[in-house]
């Protein structure tokens, strides 16, 4: 980006719920009023998250998937190229290709790699982490959301107020709303 | 609708196991009154106690400096390893080891897919005994190769000059797929729940340092709705397949011995009795560890007596597996015909020369937890303290057994040796507990020693559950 271009930050509101109940019903209902950008940001998870959110399917489980079977697919070609193809040894003339024998390592490889793309796929893949700076981190009371605050977040499109938005979810039941600005770095 | 024995109105307690009414979170608590009590113990300067446990496990971890620098100076030689006991010390304390690190995956992984409650007390704490349980017990293979600057050449598939690979039927090369894999991913998992915690930690901080290494841990995380809702999934998975993979390890480690013609090792019911001796002595250092903790961090009203308890009711069940174990390796030698099988079991292990440490075994590991079917036993503080230590005890015997007894005697006269440890090889074992010990003392003033965000939740289902169930929805 050119230093000539202007910067503009995103613009966040951030609206405080009483309850998991209630930030579930704001949720729900702040989406049906055609927000996109919203998020729930609470201490643990809840249950119907995804349902007021509008999440209709998790990635997780098709990269772990895809882990795995490389993990098959690479132990069982290492093993085989290396005994059988590459350097066949004639241990008490058992076959060099012998089934049983690869069983533990293609087992352990499926589930190390199945395991790490869980771990790296989620945090790395899917969220993006690390990401030390976020808006939201601006607002001291968003501190609160690991803690045991209940908030929702919407992302305001540049052409709309912020402060119709925050209307909007006190209406809905939030306690205490907060705007933030993406600040420059 | 609603059952009897419910819903006596809004006022009323709510039973919700009809069996165990006590709660598994005492008092009256809110998710900040828990963010508090169970972050206490981070932010507070470590007590007198602490200092003089920490300084303890460092003098030991001393040791193990000395005993490492000492075997690389002289060599294996240093250790009482000889012909024909090959194997000593240093895999009885790899596999004491390792097995001791199955509880944690065994309470994070398999007791989570059973949706039992009660681990959420106890995971992080097991977890994190699983990472330095395996770290310890790494020590002693590497060790063992006599110049592990070269281990990593011999263990790994590389290509080398000498155009050599790995040989993928020995379950040697299996055991080092199967330990590595188990560390990797116990340390994934461990840290993967850390997450949320970490950045609950981040958020209660109170000063820019604090704030700044816990922010830098939990990576930005902001639980996020969208996050959780991929996390809960990963986590799932994680936990899915480390069940197996807990199972997997001690049955390869015991593929080490099971695989070998040697009699008392040469036995097909390893496999199950490995895994369930390893849970076993897991289950007893947790115990061993957890009752000084949850009095020294103020954490019984999340480890509560009934959690113990519980933790007695595995070590009575998987306790009794083992002993079925034993029973069935000396069935299969009696009734196998075979002499060298007999001879091994009824004359080399009960009246050898290392028969005390057979009958040690069996006191500790046969007779002790047979005690825990008592409840006056089974909640007492002090009794099961002094079990679980029994337990640890017979657990490193058991291994003793299996591996000097069998090797000082095989199937000739001729080639029959005696066995006696070296000053380096205690120092070694020492060494380790103290490498343990200092890690996990570590653990325990950095990081909290509960999954905080699990109890919340936690509590927060319980309530819900309570709410539903006086409203007359929900039947247990």
């Amino acid at each position: 980006m050119s230093a000539d271009v202007a910067f503009i930050g995103r613009k966040f509101v951030l609206a405080e719920f009483p309850s998991a109940d209630a930030l579930l019903d704001g949720t729900r209902r702040m989406r049906e009023k055609g927000h996109a950008k919203i998020d729930t940001h609470t201490p643990y998870p809840i249950h119907g998250l995804e349902a007021a959110l509008g999440i209709k399917r998790v990635m997780i489980p098709t990269i772990v998937l895809g882990g795995a079977i490389m993990g098959v697919v690479s132990a069982l070609a290492m093993m085989i190229y290396m005994n059988v193809i590459d350097f066949p040894l004639n241990v008490g003339n058992r076959p060099a290709l012998a089934g049983p024998a690869l069983i533990p390592i293609t087992f352990e490889l499926a589930v190390l790699l199945g395991g790490s793309s869980a771990f790296f796929g989620l945090l790395i893949g899917l969220l993006k982490f690390p990401e030390p700076y976020h808006p939201l981190f601006e607002l001291e009371a968003f501190r609160r959301a690991s803690i045991d605050g209940f908030f929702l977040s919407v992302e305001v499109p540049e052409a709309q107020n912020a402060e119709d938005v925050a209307l909007q979810a006190r209406e809905l039941g939030a306690n205490d709303t907060h705007i933030v600005v993406e600040s420059e770095r | 609708m609603s059952a009897p024995g419910h819903a006596q109105g809004n006022d009323a307690e709510v039973v919700l196991d009809p069996l165990d009414p006590r709660p598994f979170i005492e008092g009256k608590q809110t998710d900040k009154s828990l963010n508090d009590s169970l972050f206490r113990h981070v932010w507070i300067v470590p007590g007198k106690g602490w200092l003089a446990l920490f300084t303890v496990a460092l003098s030991m971890l001393g040791l193990l400096g000395l005993a490492l620098g000492y075997t690389l100076y002289k060599g294996i030689g240093a250790w009482g390893n000889n012909n024909p006991v090959g194997w000593a010390f240093d895999i009885i304390n790899f596999v004491w080891w390792i097995g001791i690190g199955h509880a944690g995956t065994l309470i994070s992984a398999i007791l989570l897919l059973f949706q039992q409650k009660w681990r959420t007390s106890i995971n992080r704490f097991a977890e994190a005994m699983t990472l330095f349980a395996v770290m310890c017990a790494l020590i002693f293979p590497i060790f063992h190769t006599g110049r592990p600057w070269f281990a990593a050449y011999w263990l790994m598939p590389y290509p080398s000059v000498q155009g050599i690979w790995p040989q993928f039927k020995s379950p040697l090369v299996w055991d080092v797929f199967a330990v590595s894999t188990y560390f990797t991913i116990s340390l994934l998992f461990w840290y993967l729940g850390l997450i949320p915690d970490l950045a609950a930690l981040r958020d209660s901080s109170t000063s820019k340092a604090k704030r700044t290494i816990y922010g830098m841990a939990a990576m930005g995380w902001r639980s996020s709705g969208r996050h959780w809702a991929e996390y809960k999934w990963s986590y799932l998975l994680l936990a899915g397949i480390s069940t197996p993979l807990v199972l997997s390890v001690h049955t390869i480690v015991s593929f080490d011995f099971a695989t070998s013609v040697l009699p008392g090792w040469h036995t097909t019911i390893f496999p199950p009795y490995f895994v369930a001796g390893a849970i076993f002595s897991g289950f007893a250092m947790v115990m061993t560890w957890m009752i000084p903790a949850r009095h020294f961090l103020g954490l019984k009203h999340v480890v509560t007596m009934r959690h113990l308890e519980n933790m007695c009711k595995v070590m009575l069940a998987t306790g009794m597996m083992v002993s079925y174990g034993y029973i069935m390796e000396h069935f299969i030698a009696w009734y196998s015909g075979n002499q060298y099988e007999s001879d091994m079991f009824f004359k080399v292990r009960w009246q050898g020369p290392f028969a005390p440490i057979f009958w040690l075994m069996v006191v500790c590991n046969v007779v002790t937890p047979q005690f825990f079917w008592f409840k006056k036993l089974r909640t007492s503080i002090v009794f099961m303290w002094f079990a679980a230590l029994a337990i640890n005890i017979g657990m490193w015997c058991e291994r003793f057994n299996i591996i000097v007894t069998a090797l000082h005697r095989d199937f000739l006269p001729a080639s029959w040796g005696n066995y006696a440890p070296t000053w380096v090889d205690f120092c070694l074992f020492t060494g380790t507990i103290g490498l343990f010990s200092t890690l996990f003392l570590l653990f325990l003033k950095f990081v909290p020693a509960v999954a905080v965000t699990e109890i919340k939740e936690l509590r927060h289902d319980t309530e819900h559950e309570t709410h539903a169930a006086a409203a007359g929805g929900i039947h247990p």
